[in-house]
């Protein structure tokens, strides 16, 4: 997943950063409400983490503005502001999720994978599409019922793609998903994890449409 | 007998009782003149009338035996012999003195008259207790109405009592009703003149309290809200140390980032403590300081830090600066701004510290070439856990905080200007320390 962290507080930053690229998300990090602001215009994110305290400014108007633009995608907020009002009006200014510090890493991840599972749409907690099945709590993937070691970043591509099979992603948008800024970018990375996940899931598995992009199941949607 | 109430009682009642003693005498001791000259009288008409009537009739021998006045005649001749007497009363002497007399026979004093004839003596006496009952009994009559209403007025006095009281009784009942949380002020309307004052006072007492309490919940909650960030930092960073597992260049960076995270947590609570007794309200133990000196020893704690920066850290005295304080008080304030000042400068930038006298009122500045604050933002970031714009140091947010507290405290004033290296200048005046010419 991409993920936008809205963060001032540069040790909480460094480390929540350090944690989510562990699990394989791409994560770009900003410090005020202003970068927030503009990053959110100009690039597209599958979530936002967002701190309300910010130096210049409070962190729900970044969010309403988002709202404002029928922008859906996912903001979790996180924030020391632990009163019943402050949470009403971070759920109300469109938030998805709410989470008072100090929180749990393991509860914020859990928490990410619900808001991205509802924003997909789905229900089960485990994807799965034909012989494969991937769980993105445990970060378990299976072909035929056999366990498959898979990289962070091969997970990373293949959880993207199979959060909507059928569904083509370009290699650029996959390239969203694994990398922040500032993150080195290898030439044609995207096409050495697909690669590896071919050879370890079957040759088949994942579709290519030249020029286009990557897929799994049916093109146009389904499984197979 | 605490009870004011009973204590009024008590008090009207001894009053009563007394105003009818005092009644009662005036008028026993009136009744008895009265009645002494009124028996005088009649002892005297009797036996004048005796005198000259010769004879005792018998009606008037009857009235002579008249039990309640107890009137003895005795008549005697000139040679001493009895002829009559009403009644045989052998304790009265036999020979009679003329005139009015008192006659003490045995335990009892008679009041006697006599009067001398031709032929005989009369003598009519009377026992005194017969007068003196006689008196008593008059003035009981006169008090006895005071005494019978005494118990009336007794509750009369007590229903008043109460009913002047009641406004206590309520005060009493509202302040019981309370608990710690309502420091509300208490009614002060109907009230009498006496309590009021009272009233008043608790009311400005509980005004204080609330004030005080006010500011200790603020200063908890904020508290506690800062020392959220702190603890989020370490549980990622403990998270952070659990992922890297066996990547001992991974455990490495954990292991140093959650030292950087403990000490800023433990910075932060240190911190609060020192603001905590820097508070209002807080004992503050002052004794004789050098200025100069104390400014050494907080800069000589900094060294590290600002040799760690490349910083350039100088103290300027010119010799001692006498001031009377609270040591750690003060250390915290001289720390504080230096570190801040070293801070929050570019590394290898200079900070220079300044104390001296000026016509005795002991003066401290420090000078910086980070980015300043500007003119507008300058109020604010006196206000606990408020942190300049976006930077890298993991301030607490209390520095100045700090040095407002212990300043006030002190009755020193601090200001904010820009300063001629290119940043912040504080500079803190105390009050003149001179002896008053």
């Amino acid at each position: 997943m991409r993920v936008l962290l809205v963060e001032d507080d540069r040790m909480i930053g460094d480390s929540l950063r350090s944690a989510l690229r562990g699990e394989g998300h791409a994560v770009d990090w900003v410090r005020d409400a202003q970068a927030a602001h503009g990053s959110l215009a100009t690039e597209h994110f599958d979530l936002v983490l967002l701190d309300l305290g910010l130096p210049d400014g409070d962190g729900l108007p970044v969010l309403r503005a988002l709202r404002a633009r029928r922008d859906a995608t996912p903001v979790i907020v996180l924030t020391a502001r632990d009163a019943k009002g402050d949470r009403v009006a971070g759920l109300d200014a469109g938030a998805d999720d709410y989470l008072v510090k100090p929180f749990e890493y393991d509860e914020l991840a859990a928490r990410m994978r619900a808001v991205a599972r509802r924003h997909g749409g789905r229900a089960e907690t485990v994807m799965q599409c034909g012989a494969v099945t991937l769980d993105p709590a445990t970060r378990q993937v299976t072909r035929d019922g056999q366990p498959v070691l898979l990289s962070a970043r091969e997970f990373a591509v293949l959880e993207a793609l199979m959060q909507r099979p059928g569904a083509l992603l370009s290699r650029a948008q996959l390239e969203d998903k694994l990398y922040g800024w500032g993150d080195a970018v290898e030439s044609n990375a995207v096409s050495v994890y697909v690669h590896q996940l071919r050879r370890k899931l079957g040759a088949d598995f994942i579709g290519t449409v030249r020029g286009v992009g990557y897929y799994v199941g049916r093109p146009g949607g389904g499984t197979p | 007998m605490n009870s004011l109430r009973t204590r009024l009682l008590v008090w009207l009642l001894a009053l009563l009782l007394l105003a009818a003693a005092v009644f009662g005498w005036a008028s026993y001791t009136s009744v008895l003149a009265e009645t002494e000259a009124l028996f005088d009288y009649q002892l005297r008409q009797m036996a004048l009338s005796l005198r000259d009537q010769g004879e005792i009739a018998p009606d008037q021998a009857g009235a002579l035996a008249d039990e309640q006045f107890d009137f003895v005649v005795q008549i005697w001749t000139e040679d001493g012999r009895s002829i009559y007497a009403s009644r045989p009363h052998p304790e009265l002497p036999a020979r009679a003195l003329l005139g009015f007399a008192d006659v003490r026979v045995g335990d009892l004093t008679w009041r006697t008259f006599s009067v001398a004839t031709r032929a005989r003596v009369i003598q009519v006496a009377q026992p005194q207790p017969v007068r003196r009952r006689l008196a008593a009994a008059t003035a009981l009559r006169s008090v006895a109405p005071l005494l019978m209403v005494a118990p009336l007025l007794a509750l009369l006095g007590g229903w008043v009592v109460a009913r002047a009281l009641r406004p206590l009784r309520r005060l009493a009942l509202d302040v019981r009703a309370r608990d710690a949380q309502s420091l509300a002020p208490l009614r002060a309307d109907a009230l009498p003149d006496e309590v009021a004052p009272l009233v008043a006072a608790l009311n400005a007492l509980l005004a204080l309290l609330g004030g005080a309490l006010d500011a200790q919940r603020a200063f908890v909650a904020d508290a506690a809200h800062e020392l959220r960030s702190p603890l989020t930092a370490l549980k990622l960073q403990l998270k952070l140390l659990r992922q890297a597992g066996s990547d001992e260049a991974a455990r490495g960076a954990a292991v140093e980032q959650l030292t950087q995270g403990v000490d800023r947590a433990a910075r932060l609570v240190e911190q609060l403590l020192v603001l905590a007794r820097a508070e209002p309200g807080a004992a503050l133990t002052t004794e004789p300081l050098d200025l100069a000196e104390l400014a050494r020893q907080a800069l000589a704690e900094l060294l590290p830090l600002a040799s760690a920066r490349g910083s350039d850290l100088s103290l300027h005295a010119e010799g001692a600066v006498p001031l009377h304080g609270d040591r750690a008080g003060l250390t915290a304030l001289v720390r504080n701004l230096a570190d801040n000042a070293l801070r929050y400068s570019p590394p290898g930038a200079r900070v220079e510290l300044r104390v001296g006298v000026e016509q005795g009122a002991p003066w401290l500045q420090v000078d910086d070439a980070g980015p300043g604050i500007a003119a507008a933002e300058r109020d604010k970031v006196f206000s606990r856990f408020v942190r300049g714009a976006a930077h890298d140091e993991p301030g607490s947010g209390l520095g100045l905080a700090i040095v407002r507290s212990v300043a006030q405290r002190h009755g020193a004033t601090v200001a904010l200007a820009d300063s001629p290296l290119g940043g912040l200048r504080v500079t803190v005046r105390w009050p003149s320390t001179a002896p008053r010419p």
